[in-house]
């Protein structure tokens, strides 16, 4: 075995492949530049040349494609959301995710679970009902278990009632899944470079050129660009770059750290979601515990991990599943998060023309991955906001008509 | 003679807590209060010097707060200075803890000597008293203390500022989290003993009570009572 | 544990405080626009850099101005509000309805 694999290695037969071809010289001018090369960018390149031929188009990155949000993120994927907006939005994103790996020719190892979000209070279980009514309204598999269903699908949970915050049931949602957050980027990044997207790295946009309230250019590290459109997505700095278009955001910046366990035999399937202990837990293919919590309590530009995170995080994850008491943690690291007032995204058209925004991802972004990319692209290339998107427009804030999914988007709160 | 607590109208949040370790109560100020902890008043009065915590809300209090509170306190007589986070002993064993520019809580003394928390509560009106406003202290805040000299180790399990005696002055006040609930704590020394006085959220006694008795077992603190108090001076 | 300094209480755990929002001046409720008043409401500077903010010391709720670095995570100066109002914000009476 290995000394095959030794023979292929060295074999001329079986060239080394570059993942990415090497990267370009910039040019002057693109029909499309999409700034920010996270998952949601790349698939918005990836559908620009796919569904709607639009290939004269640069992905600029100032780091490496995937290096932000998408490599942070807790990679869990679902649509079991609170408003009918947000359930319809979610649940075409996780059918893209469905059929991806086959649609990219490339392992995103999606994996589906199941997803309970426990309730520990009356509160909690209405909520869980109401949701359960949306989704069911719209076609998402949901339902409402209680603490005997609970036993029977997760042996594990501790359903004891000696707890601080004793578990009544859960919102079930069979489709939540996990993926491999690199390989979504990866997946979108190789697909689209194959139909000739440029995909430029180390490049980092400094200033953006408007002329008559319309986008014509954006100015890098690496020179100045042409462009006939722009699309910012670049979740966590969505402000700064706001600001450089000049116009403000209902956004803050603010950090969302996650952690992983060392690696263990493989025992819990679902992903645990609890609001009132704010922690969310699933096991990776690896074995590994990946898990989260909720926001840092104020907003910065900095990734840096907390001693408070993980102990106030831990204090909780031990009352669902007691017995990880001596489970050491492996990693521990934070993103910068798009935290909006009603917990949904900002998307579509900007107040500077041909300038479009995907941004508001607070901690619900990696979901959303190619449903963004799909319906950005189709917005890009057809200058018209598809109606799954107007739900989510800037202009939104200004009419006061929020899309409020706190609850069911966070479990800060 | 012993006090059936529950035939008073008032009582401690904590008199359940009191009468598992033994506690005999009396009346003070119509409440039923912990007099003594325990058979051996000797011992009682060692272990208040050592670590002892005591329920104190039993005991007058009264509160105000306004732009313009520490004018009307001076009008009737109060003796204040500027700085907050002080208490401020008033002649007649009241003790006045100025809790900020314009906040301030009025703690009558052990033997109940001092009118003064009757006194302003009877003199304030809403229309006398312009920018000054009643807190009601005594319905919304209980009162224990801490006694003895390894108080200030102890507070380092549960609290996050320094409370030993050479970093915290007698008459100092921490506004801070106490086992992770928001409490007063002032430092109010009887006789040679250190002592601090904890005025926090009343819902939460039964709580408080018990995170601290779990720190101080450590140490050897016990739950003392009133008469373990006026014994230290 | 990050430590923050309270101008009433002095140095505390950041545990004890809450991050207030920006501080931003309020436009007269009654003679703002729709755009104004939402602008208020929900739009933010979100700089990355040093920011003037509100926060509250939850023990004693008391509001304070911070001056913040938002990328190094810093609390540059921490100051009683009094040192910006002098005096109380006043807003003229609300225009009478339906005129």
């Amino acid at each position: 075995m290995a000394f095959g694999l030794i023979k292929y290695g060295l074999s001329p037969r079986y060239p080394g492949k570059r993942f990415l071809s090497r990267q370009p010289e910039l040019k002057s001018s693109y029909d499309v530049v999409i700034i920010g090369g996270g998952g949601h960018g790349l698939a918005c390149a990836y559908y620009l040349a796919k569904n709607h031929g639009v290939k004269n188009v640069a992905v600029l990155e100032k780091g490496y494609i995937g290096g932000g949000n998408t490599g942070r993120n807790t990679a869990i994927i679902r649509s079991n959301y609170l408003t009918p907006e947000g359930v319809a939005f979610y649940d075409e994103s996780v059918r893209l995710f469905q059929g991806l790996s086959e649609d990219l020719d490339f392992n995103i190892l999606y994996s589906e679970r199941g997803h309970f979000t426990l309730a520990h209070t009356d509160a909690a279980m209405r909520t869980s009902r109401w949701r359960a009514e949306v989704n069911k309204h719209l076609g998402v598999n949901s339902e409402v278990v209680d603490r005997e269903d609970l036993k029977r699908l997760v042996p594990s949970l501790n359903l004891s009632e000696d707890v601080r915050y004793p578990i009544m049931g859960a919102l079930y949602h069979p489709p939540g899944a996990i993926a491999r957050h690199d390989a979504v980027a990866w997946g979108y990044a190789g697909r689209a470079a194959e139909m000739g997207i440029e995909i430029h790295q180390g490049t980092e946009v400094t200033g953006l050129e408007i002329e008559d309230g319309r986008i014509t250019g954006v100015v890098t590290n690496r020179g100045r660009v042409a462009c006939g459109k722009a699309m910012q997505a670049v979740a966590g700095l969505s402000g700064v770059m706001a600001n450089m278009a000049g116009f403000k955001l209902p956004i803050k910046t603010v950090p969302l750290q996650a952690c992983v366990s060392m690696p263990l035999k493989p025992f819990l399937d679902p992903i645990i979601v609890s609001g009132s202990l704010h922690v969310y837990i699933s096991q990776s293919s690896r074995g590994e515990l990946v898990m989260g919590g909720s926001t840092d309590p104020y907003p910065r530009y900095q990734t840096r991990s907390t001693l408070d995170f993980i102990e106030g995080l831990m204090a909780h994850i031990l009352e669902l599943f007691p017995f990880l008491a001596d489970v050491p943690i492996l990693r521990q690291w934070a993103g910068m998060t798009d935290m909006t007032p009603d917990f949904s995204p900002v998307m579509g058209e900007t107040p500077v023309k041909n300038y479009y925004i995907d941004s508001g991802w607070g901690t619900w972004g990696f979901k959303a991955t190619p449903v963004c990319g799909k319906r950005m692209a189709e917005t890009i290339a057809t200058g018209r906001v598809p109606a799954l998107l107007q739900p989510f427009r800037l202009s939104r804030f200004e009419e006061y008509s929020l899309v409020g999914e706190k609850g069911a988007a966070s479990v800060g709160h | 003679m012993a006090l059936n607590p529950s035939t008073l109208p008032a009582r401690s949040f904590l008199y359940r807590e009191l009468q598992k370790f033994g506690a005999v109560f009396g009346e003070v100020n119509g409440y039923a209060s912990a007099m003594t902890v325990g058979a051996d008043a000797a011992a009682e009065a060692a272990q208040a010097r050592s670590l002892g915590l005591c329920d104190l809300s039993a005991l007058k209090r009264i509160g105000f707060k306004g732009w313009a509170t520490a004018e009307w306190l001076t009008s009737q007589g109060v003796t204040l200075e500027d700085a907050p986070n002080r208490v401020y002993p008033q002649g007649d064993g009241a003790r006045v803890a100025r809790l900020s520019k314009g906040e301030f809580v009025v703690l009558g003394d052990l033997e109940g000597r001092s009118t003064l928390p009757d006194r302003l509560g009877g003199a304030w009106s809403m229309a006398s008293a312009n920018g000054c406003f009643r807190v009601p202290r005594e319905d919304a805040s209980a009162w224990l203390t801490l006694t003895g000299a390894e108080g200030g180790a102890m507070f380092a399990k549960v609290c996050g500022v320094d409370l030993r005696p050479h970093k915290f002055p007698n008459n100092g006040i921490a506004q801070t989290s106490l086992a992770r609930m928001n409490a007063i704590i002032m430092r109010a020394d009887r006789g040679n003993t250190l002592a601090y006085d904890l005025v926090f959220d009343l819902a939460s006694a039964v709580y408080l009570w018990g995170a601290l008795l779990d720190a101080m077992a450590e140490f050897g603190g016990k739950p003392v009572g009133l008469d373990a108090i006026k014994a230290l001076g | 544990m990050k430590i923050i300094n309270c101008p009433l209480n002095g140095p505390r755990n950041a545990q004890e405080f809450v991050h207030g929002g920006e501080f931003v001046a309020m436009p007269d409720p009654h003679r703002s626009s729709d755009a104004e008043w939402s602008s208020f409401v929900f739009l933010e500077n979100n700089t990355a850099g040093v920011v003037r903010e509100w926060w509250c010391h939850v023990p004693t709720a008391y509001w304070f101005i911070a001056e913040r670095d938002t990328i190094k995570d810093e609390f540059i100066r921490t100051y009683d509000p009094s040192e910006v109002f002098r005096e109380r914000v006043e807003f003229a009476k609300p225009p009478a309805q339906g005129s």
